[in-house]
């Protein structure tokens, strides 16, 4: 058996603490974030909020879920800063809606608003070499 | 509360005037994180708070990592009929055990009455197999004898802190700077 792998040297650095206010989106509001203040690479550490509705690719399918209210249970992934200087994310995670129902997916850029919060904790990645 | 109609995404609008920025960041310094190991028995939520406490971390990116919950409370969101915010919290769900944590993210900081608070939300498997999730509130947690893991990334120079938010009518976690003495801790 063989496989194909890349491994990137690097550190993690300093940590942002992020606010989203409300009806900002969730993916383009943490990657407009990044860009407004120069984080290049980061992953999530912890986040805890709330949609007014969400939007997720899971399985091959898109899944909604109707809020408001929509809790943000787990967050996780990362920001990426390509060579040609586009800064694009990838960010998966949980959901509960108001009936307790539990969802999981990729979360589709700009297609989930913030319902009253978000609060977020990134932290830099540094590769090495990375200019 | 009112939707704004014939959007594919629904935003909603607010009780307050919107306020700016629409974004806060704020930076952080980077510390050593902590991993911490709770007995069963215990709460938690306050174990994990007392444990960064006597530390003397009160601020704070957290990651439950594992539980074993003997007992829990969750809260999950809806639209909130009285008009005064835009959503909150239905009665609590209760789960007894064995139910297992799956996941769980978490803000440590000041809440609103100054009391270290931490703001988390979990997705749990009951003891059927069913998937659960939301608002862990503090106290309403107590953990079976496999006890938990959490990690924490404390939180210098800069970091949440509960205040009066006037758009959402809601006490908020918010990001502040910390004086440079006091650090995250």
């Amino acid at each position: 058996m063989s496989g194909t792998a890349e491994i990137e040297n690097g550190t993690l650095g300093r940590l942002a603490v992020i606010r989203l206010r409300p009806n900002e989106d969730l993916v383009t509001g943490i990657e407009t974030a990044c860009r407004e203040h120069g984080l290049r690479h980061a992953l999530v550490r912890s986040a805890v909020g709330s949609l007014v509705d969400a939007r997720l690719d899971a399985g091959g399918k898109v899944v909604t879920v109707t809020g408001p209210g929509i809790e943000i249970l787990t967050l996780g992934g990362e920001l990426r800063t390509g060579a040609g200087g586009a800064l694009t994310s990838d960010l998966r995670g949980t959901l509960s809606d108001s009936d307790a129902r539990v969802y999981g997916g990729r979360f589709r850029r700009g297609e989930n608003p913030i319902c009253i919060t978000l609060e977020l904790v990134l932290q830099e990645w540094l590769p090495q070499g990375d200019g | 509360m009112r939707r704004n109609e014939g959007e594919a995404v629904r935003t909603l609008v607010q009780p307050g005037t919107p306020l700016q920025p629409r974004r806060i960041l704020e930076w952080a310094d980077v510390g050593g994180d902590l991993r911490i190991t709770l007995a069963g028995g215990q709460d938690l939520l306050l174990g994990v708070t007392q444990a960064l406490e006597a530390r003397g971390v009160r601020h704070a990116a957290v990651q439950v990592l594992a539980a074993d919950i003997a007992r829990m409370a969750y809260l999950t969101g809806q639209a909130d009929a009285s008009g005064q915010r835009a959503a909150t919290y239905g009665a609590p769900t209760w789960l007894e055990g064995p139910v297992t944590l799956l996941g769980a993210n978490g803000i440590l900081g000041p809440g609103p009455g100054r009391a270290t608070l931490l703001h988390c939300h979990a997705v749990v498997v009951d003891a059927a197999g069913r998937l659960h999730g939301g608002h862990l509130p503090p106290g309403d947690c107590r953990l079976g004898p496999g006890g938990a893991t959490a990690i924490a990334a404390p939180l210098r120079g800069a970091a949440f802190a509960a205040a009066y938010d006037s758009e959402t009518n809601y006490p908020l976690f918010q990001p502040v700077r910390l004086a440079a003495s006091g650090g995250g801790e």
